[in-house]
């Protein structure tokens, strides 16, 4: 299958193509760097890791970005990956419009513009692909300084269970990842006290397994899951 | 164009099993004369624009085959 990834660097995305290159996949992965740990697996996987630098901050230009020389109507896209996001984290009270509608670009209004062009790309192949989104425990389970972070994310979720609903009649599915608070670069600011407190309030007491969530995105682009769209597949040690 | 853009319509037609059409006029309307639905007419969109480089439906929708031309020729 061919994959295409937002985020792929690093984190959660850097495990997603790990796994989809393990199941012999191809991915085209976006990002705005390319770290060491991306390029060995390009190394690992010669041809079937495709990259280009892209920044999502731009949703006016995402089409020509990413769509016009990279994912073309040429390559029939079998999956859309939305991971890639922006962290915005402060009080309702410190709210900067400037931060908020950046964080907007990313984190909803890129990956819209980018669903539209991958069910576009699925249309013309009569493929009946999947789309996966990247959402948050934070939608559903509300912590201090996340307001603005999980209200994007809560839009992604309803943005995905009405895509489901549009296009299943293709075939063509979308579901979302609600992944809890894994050891990832987007929580990095958290002190130790703050972490203990946050997975204390998981079933399992410990942070979630960025390789268990990249796993169930797999799952889920899979045909395993040819029966499972319009929902929110949580992978989060079973928070409360 | 006009032959590229019938030939769209027909290949959309003939998977809904529905009749070929021979020839269709300014004037033929999309979903009341061919019988295309909001997925048939977005499937038309994309192919076009495979093809021409122009989405018809950027600016909103249309409604006649001589919209679609007009923005072709635009």
């Amino acid at each position: 299958m061919n994959i295409l990834v937002t985020g792929c660097s690093r984190g959660v995305g850097l495990e997603i193509c790990r796994v989809l290159l393990e199941q012999g996949h191809t991915v085209y992965g976006v990002a705005r760097s390319c770290p060491q740990e991306f390029k060995d697996l390009q190394t690992q996987y010669p041809g079937r890791l495709q990259y280009k630098s892209v920044d999502l901050s731009d949703s006016e230009h995402v089409r020509e970005n990413v769509f016009g020389d990279f994912v073309t109507n040429k390559v029939q896209l079998d999956g859309f990956v939305n991971n890639a996001a922006l962290a915005y984290d402060d009080i309702v009270s410190n709210i900067n419009l400037d931060r908020l509608k950046g964080m907007y670009e990313v984190n909803v209004f890129s990956p819209m513009v980018m669903t539209k062009y991958a069910i576009r790309n699925m249309l013309l192949h009569h493929t009946k692909g999947s789309i996966v989104h990247i959402s948050s425990i934070s939608v559903h389970t509300g912590y201090k300084g996340l307001a603005m972070y999980a209200s994007s994310k809560g839009a992604l979720e309803a943005f995905s269970k009405n895509t489901a609903r549009e296009w299943g009649s293709l075939g063509i599915r979308s579901n979302v990842v609600v992944p809890g608070f894994m050891p990832t670069a987007m929580s990095a600011t958290l002190t130790d006290e703050q972490r203990a407190k946050i997975y204390a309030r998981t079933s399992l007491k410990d942070a979630t397994s960025v390789r268990s969530v990249a796993e169930t995105v797999a799952y889920l682009l899979s045909e395993k899951a040819a029966s499972i769209t319009g929902q929110n597949i949580h992978v989060d040690n079973g928070t409360i | 164009m006009k032959e590229k853009v019938l030939e769209v319509i027909n290949m959309i037609r003939v998977a809904k099993n529905l009749p070929l059409v021979e020839s269709v006029t300014d004037n033929t309307r999309l979903r009341e004369d061919l019988d295309l639905t909001s997925f048939d007419m977005a499937e038309l969109t994309v192919r076009i624009e495979d093809e021409y480089g122009i989405d018809i439906f950027e600016t909103g929708l249309v409604n006649t085959i001589g919209e679609i031309y007009a923005k072709l020729q635009k």
